[in-house]
């Protein structure tokens, strides 16, 4: 395939919002020289697509899915120069399932959409301690941490670690956002986390949208 | 006018009058025995069958099974690698690895899963023959003698045609298949409706079941996990094989249980032939809807919202005047719309139980 750069870029995007693979538009933007930045802002514009499908109901979890692994591709054929450095990220996000839940679907879809929007995301994985959290938050120093519930029985993990995160005096250092199905806008407003409630998509927007502010603000 | 149970549920979905409506309910998670074995539940009833008992139910548990086996073949044989504190490592005997808490009944969570490639699932598909010996009984003439005369309803398990592919795989790997390998897919749910159609086959000939029933378990709060595009392609097909045979032999009741917020999946599945849906989860799917859309043509089961009998007295009042002119209508069998939970006292679900049978009299078709 020898195509002009725009027309890669088209055809990435197409590409992506219709959930065919990416690797090849990928290992030609590569090859013709087209910036990890200019990769990742066509990402980000496709998924947001992606998200409008499933917010109209066109698209589905499997969709997402797809579309994920179809934006995984790209980044892969890119991660030698992320390890170089060369990526600006818009911010960073910690991000984990709480204690005592295995789940992580809905954890792995807002991490796809954090890291298309040009976030660096940490991820701790499932069954997360709280303790655990406060860790990488002394480590990584993120603007956002993230936390994931699917089980009503897990929801105490979540205020624990945001107790937690006010004791140690990062609470104000830190926006949280809370998601999963066992998560309600009540209990959102019950622990003090900043958002919630919301699916990944929305979640990954709410999170876009205070890096913004927190840019303008300096 | 006094009817058997059989003719009760027949009649029931017929949209026919009634003496009352079956009553069934789901079940019961361990937890919820465990808690109510503190609060006045008798020792020695330990299981949901023993519950119903208990409590002069009439099913889903206590429902009689049409003895075959639909599935994986001979059974596997799950071991425990490893115990750390709380949970479990364990091997499914499929070559899958999952997690599960001790002592809780929460789903187990894949680490690995049995399926990741075409090399796995052929190893699979070898438990999916339907000639291997045992899924029909040895003496399976004079099992079908026993069901001859039966006042009772009968019901048979006629597999899934998504939630096995999806526990076996996971919704990941799974979606990235329909998109990426989907000739794969279709030979594999080609591969567990073949195996059906033919045990049916071999049985329905001799019995004819009141009832067949799918599990699916494919949705969740925010809709299906599979697009509707996908499973009208896909499996909506193959659905149509197994309800082909089981309406050629006049089974006319095909119940779907699939959790969560299934909407967008009923018009394939009515399509398919698959015609009653359950449990209906309250927080999801508004069964009026789907009788105002569907009519007569959709069964429905459940639908019992258990966050009233969460709450209790007055709230389980209300929710059962709420499904009243559903139940009066006909279609429709009331069960709590899953198992009920351990946030349900004992008290509030004899109240439930106590409420339930005196609805159950005076409201029917």
């Amino acid at each position: 395939m020898d195509l002009r750069s725009n027309d890669v870029l088209n055809h990435l995007f197409n590409a992506l919002v219709n959930l065919e693979s990416t690797k090849q538009y990928c290992e030609e933007a590569s090859n013709k020289g087209i910036s990890i930045q200019e990769i990742t802002s066509i990402v980000s514009k496709a998924l947001e697509i992606v998200g409008k499908k499933y917010e109209e109901g066109e698209y589905f979890l499997s969709e997402l899915i797809v579309a994920g692994e179809s934006a995984k591709e790209c980044f892969e054929v890119y991660e030698n120069k992320v390890q170089k450095g060369e990526i600006k990220f818009i911010g960073r996000v910690v991000v984990g399932t709480v204690e005592g839940d295995l789940h992580d679907i809905g954890k792995n879809l807002f991490i796809m959409f954090l890291r298309s929007m040009g976030f660096e995301v940490i991820d701790l994985g499932v069954d997360v301690p709280p303790q655990k959290f406060i860790e990488a938050v002394k480590q990584y120093k993120p603007d956002i941490v993230g936390m994931s519930a699917l089980l009503t029985t897990t929801l105490p993990s979540i205020e624990k670690t945001i107790k937690l995160l006010v004791e140690h005096g990062f609470r104000d250092k830190v926006k949280v956002i809370i998601g999963g199905a066992a998560v309600s806008k009540e209990f959102v407003e019950a622990v003090g986390a900043d958002a919630g409630g919301v699916d990944a998509y929305e979640g990954a927007l709410i999170c876009r949208k205070w890096v913004e502010e927190k840019k303008n603000e300096r | 006018m006094v009817l058997s149970h059989r003719e009760r549920l027949l009649r029931v979905f017929e949209f026919k009058g009634v003496d009352r409506v079956p009553n069934y309910e789901f079940g019961y998670w361990r937890e919820t025995i465990e808690r109510w074995h503190g609060e006045g539940l008798p020792l020695h009833i330990r299981t949901s069958r023993d519950i119903e008992r208990y409590l002069g139910l009439e099913g889903l548990e206590s429902l009689e099974g049409l003895p075959i086996v639909i599935g994986i073949w001979p059974p596997s044989r799950e071991v425990v690698l490893k115990e750390e504190e709380g949970k479990e490592i364990v091997a499914d005997g499929l070559g899958g690895i999952y997690v599960r808490k001790k002592d809780a009944s929460a789903t187990p969570h894949y680490i690995r899963y049995p399926i990741k490639d075409r090399e796995d699932w052929k190893k699979i598909k070898k438990f999916l023959d339907p000639e291997t010996p045992g899924r029909i009984p040895l003496s399976w003439s004079d099992v079908a003698e026993k069901y001859k005369d039966r006042d009772y309803p009968l019901r048979v398990f006629v597999g899934s045609l998504c939630g096995w592919l999806r526990d076996w795989m996971g919704i990941e790997r799974l979606s990235k298949a329909f998109y990426r390998e989907s000739d794969w897919v279709e030979e594999m749910i080609d591969t567990i409706a073949d195996m059906v159609v033919n045990v049916l086959d071999k049985v329905l000939r001799d019995v004819v079941p009141d009832l067949a029933w799918f599990w699916e378990d494919i949705a969740y709060s925010k809709g299906p996990m599979i697009s509707p595009k996908l499973f009208e392609k896909y499996v909506v097909p193959r659905y149509k094989k197994i309800t082909k045979i089981l309406n050629a032999y006049g089974v006319k009741i095909v119940v779907v249980d699939c959790d969560g917020d299934i909407e967008p999946l009923v018009p394939g599945w009515l399509e398919a032939g698959v015609n009653c849906m359950f449990p209906l989860e309250a927080r999801y799917v508004d069964p009026y809807k789907l009788r105002k859309e569907f009519g007569e043509r959709i069964l429905l089961m459940g639908g019992v919202d258990k966050r009233a009998l969460v709450e209790g007295g007055k709230a389980v009042d209300k929710e059962l005047e709420r499904l009243t002119p559903l139940l009066e209508e006909g279609g429709y069998i009331p069960t709590v719309d899953h198992r009920v939970p351990p946030e349900v006292s004992f008290k509030n679900y004899m109240y439930y139980i106590g409420k339930k049978k005196e609805w159950l009299e005076k409201h029917h078709p």
